[in-house]
C-alpha cells in the first residue's frame, strides 16, 4: 500500500520535473559532468585541490546567498561559522581520533548552534544585523588568537590524512564531494527560493511590518535562513579543513567573511548561481594578481584584499545586480530562458474549513481598550463588537486614533488596559501573528503590496498562514505534502485574486498597478488567511471618485461570506455605500454610534470635527 | 586595592578612547541610520598618515616627536582621515541611502576597512611600529609612573582620561549650543522636515562624518605612545567602540561613550583582577566583552531596534 503511494509520488515528481525541464536544464547538467571530469582530464594549469577549496567557498558563498539576496540580511559573518565548522572538525580529527565525515558534521552543527545563540539579532534592522555579524567576524577570530590551545597558535593544528566516502581523501575525492554539495545546495536553495519560505523571506525584506500583518513570522523565517546557511558554511568548513591539512587562524579572519560577501554580490545575490559565479570570478582575480603583484613588488594576501574591496565598490558603483543575473537578461534578450509558468492544477484536496460557529453571535468583542504614548492618550476606554457579515466603519478626525484602534485590535501594539475576544478565545496577549492564524487579518494604511512581488505572489505570501507544509525543509525537498499544499495555495490565492475582481494581473508585479488595484491586492492577501474578521485601514485613500463603487461591490462581496470588517474611513461616500453602522471615535473615545443618517446629525460628531464653536 | 585603582585608571584611559568611537558610531547612527564599518580604520590611515609625514615607514623612536614637525605631522593626519571621513560617506554611503540600499553601505564601507588595511599593510610592512611620544611623560614621577594611594600609576593615562573628557564634553556642548549642533540634531530628529526647512543636511551629515573620525583619532594618538601600533591598531579601536555602541542600542552618543569608559574598565578588570585563584588572564581581555554584547542584543532587543515595529 505504501509503496504503492511511494511510487505514485515518484511518479507525479518525475512528471512534474519532465514538465518543467527545458534547454536551461540540459546546459546545467552538461556543466556540472563537465566539471566533475575536470581532475581526470590531468590539465596542467589546474591545481586540484586550490580548485576543490575554491568550490567549498563557493558551497558556503551560495549559502549566504540565500540570507543576503532572498532574506535582505546583510550578513558580514558568514566566515565565523566556516571558522567555527573547520576548528570543531579540526579537533574532533586531530585530538580525538574522529573519522572526517562526523566530525565535519559536529563542525556544521557547531555552526548551527552558534547561529542559534547569536540568531536572535535578525529580528533587527538591517543595520544591526550588519553590526553584529561584523562582530561576531572578529569575535571567533581573536578567539582563535586568544586561545592557542584551541587553534593551534600560529602554527595552526595538523588535521592527519583521513578517508572521504570510503575513499583516500585525495584532492580529485575532495573536489568531487564539494562539487556535490555544491549541487546539492543550489537545489536545495533554488527551491526554497520558489516555494513558501523564499516568497516569505522576499516579503518580510521588502516591507516587514506589511508581512507580519499578514501573520508571517519574522523571527522564525529569518532565523531558519541564518542557521541554514551557517549549517551549509560548517560542513563546507569542516571537509575543506582537511583538505587544507592544517587549521590555521589566519585562514579564518573577517576578511573571508567580506570575500564571501563580496562575491555574493559581485555575483548576483537575487540568483541562486550568482554566488558560486562570484567565488569563481574572485578566484581566477586572485590567479592573475598574483604576477601582478610580484611586479609591483606588493605582498599578495593583502593586494588580494584591496582588489576585492576595489570591484566591490564598483559593482555596487554601477548598481549592478551582479554578473549572474546580468546575463540572465541578456540571453534572455536573445531569446534564451523562456521561462514557462507551469499551468495549475487546483483539482486536489483543497477545501476551505468550515466557518465556525460563533457563540452569542459575536465574533469580535473588544472591552475598555486603552493606549497611551507617553503622556498623550490615543485610545481611551474604547469597546466594540463586530457580528459576522456586517461592514463597521470608524470614523474620526485625524489622530483621533483610528489606527491606533486597529492596531490594538491586531496585536500590532500592546493594550495597556483592555482585552479583545476573537469568538469565544480572549487574544488579548496575542501576537499579531498569532491573531492573524485564529482569524484577525489587518491591511495597512500606508504599505499596501510587496513592491517587487506580482500580485499573485503578494496573495501567496497571505496565504502562506494556512499552510502545514511550507516549512524550509520540506520545500527543499519537495516532499509530496508540500507540492500538493502549493497547488491548491495558489488555488486559493487565485480564488482571492478573483473575489476583489484582478484576476487577470495575477502575474503582474503590484509596482505596476495602480493605487486602488493595489489596496484591492492587498485586501486579497489578508483574504487569503481566511480571516473571520477584516481590519481594513483607509480602503480609499488615494482612490479616484469613479472606482469607490468597484471597492464598495468588493466589500459587499466579503461581506456576504460571513466575514466581519472593521473598515478606517475617511471618505464618507465609501461608508456610505458599505456600512450599516458607524463608530466615530474623537480623541479615543467613541461619540456616537449609529446608522450614517444618525451619525451625521449628531451634536457629538459636529463637535469633534469642526471644535466646539458652531459655523 | 591598589590593583582596583590601577585597573580603574588604566581601564578608565582605554574606555576613554573606546568611547569617543562609540560615540562617533552611535552619532553616525543617529544621522542616517547606518554603520560606518570602516570608521576605526579611517582613524588608523590618520595614525599612520602621521607616522608617514614624522618619520617615513622606519620603526619611529623618539627622534622628532618634539619638535613642530610633529604638530605639521599631527594636522596632515587630521586632515587626512576628516577628508577620507567625509569621502567614504559621499561616495559610499550617501549614494546607497537615497537609493535605500542596506547591502551598498555595508559593504561599501567594509571595502573602506579592508583596503584600508591593504593599502597600510602593504606601505608599513613590519608587524608593529612605536607612535613616538609628544608629551614627556617619561619625565614625570618614577620613569613616567606615579605613585597614587599604594598604586603604580602610569602618569599618561591621567592625561588620556582628561583629554577624552574633554573631547567628549566639548561635543555636547558643540551638539547643544551651537548652530551646527542644532543643525545635527534636527537631521537626527528628521531629516526629511531639515531638508525642508533649509539645513544643509548631505554637507552637515558629511562634516559630522569626518569630524567624529578627527575626535577619536585625537584620542588614539594621546593614548598611542603606550603600546605598539600596526594595521590592526585602528580596526580593534573601531571594533570596541562599535561595541561599546551595539551595547546602548546606538543611544545618544553620550550614553554610548559612558559605554567605552566601562568597556576599558571591564576589559581591564578581566586581564587583571584576581578573585584567589580564579582568574580569568588576559585571553580572555577581547573575547569575553565582545561575546557579552552579542549575546546581550541577540537575547534582548530594544523594541526600537526591531524590524517589525511599524
Amino acid at each position: 500500500m505504501a509503496a504503492g503511494r511511494t511510487r505514485t509520488e515518484l511518479g507525479r515528481a518525475l512528471a512534474d520535473a519532465r514538465a518543467a525541464w527545458g534547454s536551461p536544464a540540459w546546459v546545467a547538467v552538461a556543466a556540472i559532468a563537465l566539471a566533475a571530469a575536470v581532475p581526470f582530464l590531468s590539465l596542467p594549469w589546474v591545481r586540484v585541490d586550490a580548485l576543490a577549496q575554491t568550490v567549498y567557498l563557493a558551497v558556503t558563498a551560495t549559502a549566504l546567498g540565500l540570507l543576503v539576496g532572498t532574506a535582505g540580511l546583510p550578513s558580514l559573518g558568514a566566515g565565523a561559522f566556516v571558522a567555527v565548522g573547520a576548528f570543531t572538525s579540526a579537533l574532533l580529527v586531530a585530538r580525538e581520533d574522529w573519522p572526517l565525515e562526523p566530525a565535519a558534521l559536529a563542525g556544521a552543527l557547531a555552526a548551527l548552534a552558534a547561529a542559534l545563540v547569536f540568531g536572535g539579532v535578525v529580528r533587527l534592522r538591517p543595520a544591526f544585523v550588519a553590526a553584529s555579524t561584523w562582530a561576531l567576524a572578529w569575535l571567533v577570530w581573536l578567539g582563535l588568537l586568544a586561545f592557542p590551545s584551541i587553534s593551534g597558535g600560529s602554527q595552526g593544528l595538523i588535521v592527519p590524512d583521513r578517508n572521504l566516502l570510503g575513499l583516500d581523501a585525495t584532492p580529485t575525492v575532495h573536489f568531487e564531494v564539494a562539487l556535490a554539495l555544491l549541487v546539492l545546495t543550489a537545489l536545495g536553495i533554488a527551491a526554497v527560493r520558489r516555494g513558501a519560505p523564499g516568497l516569505e523571506l522576499t516579503a518580510l525584506r521588502q516591507a516587514p511590518p506589511l508581512a507580519v500583518s499578514l501573520g508571517v513570522r519574522l523571527g522564525r523565517r529569518r532565523l531558519g535562513a541564518f542557521a541554514a546557511s551557517a549549517f551549509v558554511a560548517g560542513l563546507a568548513g569542516g571537509l575543506s579543513v582537511q583538505l587544507a591539512a592544517v587549521a590555521d587562524p589566519a585562514s579564518y579572519d573577517p576578511f573571508l567573511s567580506f570575500k564571501l560577501l563580496v562575491a555574493v554580490l559581485l555575483g548576483g545575490a537575487a540568483a541562486t548561481l550568482g554566488p558560486a559565479a562570484g567565488v569563481a570570478v574572485l578566484g581566477l582575480i586572485a590567479l592573475a594578481s598574483g604576477p601582478l603583484a610580484r611586479a609591483l613588488q606588493l605582498p599578495l594576501e593583502r593586494f588580494d584584499a584591496a582588489v576585492a574591496a576595489i570591484l566591490l565598490v564598483f559593482v555596487l558603483a554601477l548598481g549592478g545586480g551582479g554578473i549572474v543575473p546580468w546575463a540572465t537578461r541578456r540571453l534572455a534578450h536573445l531569446g534564451w530562458f523562456q521561462r514557462v509558468r507551469p499551468s495549475l492544477q487546483v483539482t486536489d484536496c483543497y477545501k476551505e474549513e468550515e466557518r465556525r460557529e460563533v457563540p452569542g453571535g459575536l465574533v469580535l468583542h473588544a472591552q475598555g481598550l486603552r493606549k497611551a504614548y507617553g503622556g498623550v492618550v490615543a485610545v481611551d476606554a474604547l469597546s466594540l463588537e463586530l457580528v459576522p457579515g456586517e461592514a463597521a466603519a470608524l470614523v474620526g478626525p485625524n489622530g483621533s486614533g483610528k489606527t491606533t484602534a486597529l492596531r490594538l485590535l491586531s496585536g500590532a501594539v500592546a493594550a495597556d488596559a483592555g482585552q479583545v475576544v476573537l469568538g469565544d478565545r480572549d487574544v488579548t496577549t496575542a501576537t499579531p501573528s498569532e491573531r492573524v492564524r485564529l482569524g484577525i487579518a489587518r491591511t495597512l494604511q500606508t504599505v499596501t503590496t510587496f513592491p517587487e512581488l506580482t500580485a499573485l505572489e503578494d496573495v501567496l505570501v497571505g496565504r502562506s498562514v494556512r499552510r502545514r507544509y511550507g516549512g524550509g525543509i520540506r520545500t527543499a525537498l519537495a516532499t509530496p505534502n508540500a507540492r500538493r499544499e502549493t497547488a491548491a495555495s495558489e488555488g486559493a490565492a487565485l480564488e482571492a485574486l478573483a473575489l476583489v475582481g484582478l484576476r487577470d494581473v495575477a502575474d503582474v508585479e503590484t509596482q505596476a498597478l495602480t493605487t486602488s488595484e493595489r489596496r484591492l491586492v492587498a485586501l486579497a492577501a489578508a483574504l487569503a488567511t481566511e480571516p473571520d474578521v477584516l481590519l481594513v485601514d483607509e480602503l480609499a485613500a488615494g482612490v479616484g471618485a469613479d472606482e469607490l463603487e468597484r471597492l464598495a461591490e468588493v466589500v459587499a462581496r466579503i461581506r456576504s461570506g460571513g466575514i466581519a470588517l472593521l473598515l478606517v474611513e475617511h471618505n464618507l461616500r465609501l461608508v456610505r455605500l458599505v456600512s450599516d453602522r458607524v463608530l466615530v471615535l474623537a480623541a479615543g473615545h467613541v461619540v456616537a454610534e449609529g446608522s450614517v443618517e444618525e451619525v451625521a446629525g449628531s451634536d457629538a460628531v459636529r463637535q469633534a470635527y469642526l471644535g466646539a464653536q458652531t459655523l | 586595592m591598589t590593583i582596583a585603582l590601577q585597573v580603574l585608571v588604566s581601564g578608565l584611559a582605554a574606555g576613554g578612547v573606546y568611547g569617543l568611537f562609540a560615540a562617533g558610531y552611535s552619532l553616525m547612527y543617529r544621522l542616517t541610520g547606518i554603520v560606518n564599518f570602516a570608521f576605526g580604520d579611517l582613524v588608523g590611515l590618520g595614525i599612520f598618515a602621521t607616522l608617514l609625514v614624522l618619520a617615513g615607514t622606519t620603526p619611529v623612536t623618539q627622534s622628532g616627536a618634539h619638535e613642530p614637525r610633529f604638530v605639521g605631522a599631527l594636522t596632515v593626519g587630521l586632515i587626512v582621515c576628516v577628508a577620507a571621513g567625509i569621502g567614504t560617506y559621499v561616495g559610499l554611503v550617501q549614494p546607497y541611502l537615497s537609493r535605500g540600499s542596506t547591502i551598498g553601505w555595508v559593504a561599501g564601507t567594509a571595502a573602506v576597512a579592508f583596503a584600508i588595511r591593504a593599502v597600510i599593510g602593504a606601505t608599513f610592512q613590519r608587524s608593529s611600529y612605536v607612535f613616538p611620544d609628544p608629551l614627556p611623560f617619561h619625565r614625570v614621577g618614577n620613569a613616567g609612573f606615579i605613585k597614587v594611594a599604594g598604586a603604580q600609576v602610569e602618569a599618561r593615562a591621567f592625561f588620556v582620561i582628561g583629554l577624552a573628557l574633554a573631547l567628549a564634553l566639548g561635543s555636547v556642548w558643540l551638539l547643544e549650543r551651537s548652530r551646527f549642533g542644532r543643525a545635527l540634531r534636527a537631521v537626527s530628529d528628521d531629516a526629511e522636515g531639515a531638508r525642508v526647512v533649509g539645513v544643509p543636511v548631505d554637507l552637515v551629515v558629511a562634516l559630522a562624518f569626518g569630524l567624529a573620525g578627527a575626535l577619536a583619532m585625537i584620542a588614539a594618538i594621546a593614548a598611542a605612545p603606550g603600546e605598539a601600533v600596526n594595521a590592526n591598531t585602528g580596526t580593534l579601536l573601531g571594533l570596541k567602540g562599535l561595541i561599546a555602541a551595539l551595547a546602548v542600542r546606538f543611544g545618544p552618543p553620550l550614553w554610548a561613550f559612558a559605554a567605552g569608559l566601562v568597556l576599558g574598565v571591564v576589559e581591564a578588570a578581566i586581564a587583571n583582577v584576581h578573585l584567589g585563584s580564579w582568574q580569568l588572564g588576559p585571553s580572555y581581555r577581547e573575547v569575553l566583552p565582545l561575546l557579552f554584547v552579542l549575546v546581550l542584543i541577540a537575547v534582548w532587543p530594544s523594541r526600537d531596534a526591531l524590524e517589525e515595529r511599524e
